[in-house]
């Protein structure tokens, strides 16, 4: 799973949010490190939703401008638990030969 | 903020969001309907978050976000229509593909059905194979198959019976492969000079009918889909046009032949002109009288591309048959190359055209119907 879709994800955990809350959580939870832009989110909204990962939630008007929210669906959330599953069993393996068990990665 | 630098901060977000709804407009029109009015949200949002001051490095750095967005939106609109194409070839059964529209779908299979058996049939009569056959069980000298065939006759003869076999065996695809390679192998055996030209008109019409087999054959259902709308009584119309048109000819040649070049070839002026009028018949019948009317026209036209040099072989046969022997220069309008490929490839043109036309403006009107519908965006 590439870094800004595992980011996407995580942000959508947390409850339903539409894409300017996803690119501010993403950027939050990344500590400022990954800052999606519109195209690359869209593109990464329209290919989890094809892939039954995350869909539409409910729409509302702001200043006169559509907000859609998005959340994770069942599917989303055990891809995501996978990934995290997958990448805490290669950072435990690397924290150990690193000597650093035990220890803060 | 004063009332002018309002105005100027309300006019340059006014210009980025036409900007931004120009550069949209590069996304697939499903997804623009659905996403475009929530992205010009986003990004004028995330424009107006932008922390950079009035200074000139304040406006350079919001001149690089811009750009930056810019190029995101791009890269975004290339990614999904790459993934869109990327799907489409996924799922692409290939030589699967069948023209969209009913009717012509209808029609090409009728076609499909049809257009192997006038090969066969015009294959038979023009290379005189079954006069050969008949010959010899009759015992009749007249004709021989070893005289029959020369070696730029091989792709029409093998390819027109293998073409119908492959048909009937409910083999679509690899029958309409084969009538492709029937045509280019006549195509080809007709551009050696030594071999029979392809500016006769006879060789037009094989190579044309071929073609017409081959898109009949790859682009419809097929001849099951074919036989279904010809109903039994179209299907026992075009076996029984195909025997009288074989018949006719064996008997013709056979019987009224004399096999003495001096005397002439009677049989052949005589089983000649029949044997087209009965083609053109056959066509016209079986188009006309099993099908509805939208699918009846349009296989008319089909075959009209394969028939459209017929007519020249008719008027050049009719004419040596009032006229004078074969050969001469009788005919009324002597056939040439442009003559014989262009009028049937310009139909081509128009059938493909005219199809495309229609399926615009029906995709047109479901749009408008979609739009007239409530709006969920609204735009500032």
């Amino acid at each position: 799973m590439q870094e800004p879709t595992f980011l996407i994800l995580t942000a959508l955990a947390a409850g339903a949010q539409h894409g300017y809350g996803i690119m501010t959580d993403v950027a939050r939870i990344s500590d400022g490190r990954v800052r999606l832009r519109a195209g690359t989110l869209y593109a990464a909204l329209d290919r989890l939703k094809a892939d039954g990962l995350v869909t539409s939630d409910k729409e509302e008007i702001v200043d006169g401008r559509l907000r859609r929210y998005y959340r994770i669906t069942d599917e989303g959330a055990a891809e995501l638990a996978a990934e995290v599953r997958r990448l805490r069993a290669n950072t435990a393996v690397a924290a150990s030969r690193l000597g650093l068990a035990g220890g803060t990665v | 903020m004063t009332e002018r630098g309002w105005a100027a901060g309300a006019g340059t977000a006014h210009r980025m969001e036409n900007w931004y709804r120009r550069l949209l407009t590069l996304y697939p029109k499903d997804h623009r309907r659905e996403h475009a009015e929530e992205m010009v949200g986003v990004l004028l949002a995330a424009a107006g978050q932008e922390q950079a001051g009035p200074s000139r490095a304040g406006r350079a750095q919001r001149l690089g976000q811009h750009a930056a967005d810019s190029a995101d939106l791009i890269g975004g609109a290339l990614r999904i229509r790459g993934r869109m194409v990327l799907n489409r070839v996924k799922r692409t059964r290939w030589l699967a593909w069948t023209v969209r529209d009913e009717r012509w779908s209808d029609a090409l299979a009728v076609v499909s059905v049809v257009a192997p058996v006038l090969l066969l049939v015009a294959a038979l009569t023009e290379f005189r194979i079954s006069q050969a056959v008949a010959s010899s069980l009759t015992g009749h000298p007249h004709w021989r198959l070893s005289e029959t065939l020369t070696l730029a006759d091989l792709p029409m003869a093998a390819g027109a019976s293998g073409v119908t076999v492959l048909a009937f065996l409910r083999l679509r695809r690899l029958a309409g492969l084969g009538a492709l390679a029937t045509a280019i192998g006549q195509i080809a055996a007709g551009a050696v000079p030594a071999m029979a030209g392809y500016a006769s008109p006879a060789v037009a019409f094989t190579v044309l009918l071929s073609c017409t087999a081959a898109a009949a054959l790859l682009f419809s259902p097929g001849p099951d889909r074919g036989l279904a709308l010809l109903t039994r009584s179209g299907t026992a119309l075009v076996g029984v046009g195909a025997l009288i048109l074989g018949g006719f000819s064996v008997g013709g040649n056979v019987w009224f032949g004399t096999g003495d070049a001096d005397v002439g070839d009677f049989g052949g002026q005589v089983a000649g002109l029949p044997a087209d009028l009965l083609i053109a018949a056959v066509l016209v019948t079986v188009a006309a009288s099993c099908l509805r009317a939208a699918v009846s026209r349009r296989v008319l036209a089909l075959l009209a591309i394969p028939v459209i040099p017929y007519v020249f072989l008719w008027q050049e046969k009719l004419a040596s048959d009032l006229f004078g022997p074969p050969g001469t220069t009788t005919a009324l309008i002597p056939s040439s190359i442009p003559l014989l490929y262009l009028p049937p490839l310009l139909l081509a043109c128009l059938i493909v055209a005219g199809t495309w036309l229609a399926r615009r403006r029906a995709t047109g009107r479901a749009d408008q119907v979609g739009s007239s519908g409530p709006r969920s965006a609204v735009s500032a």
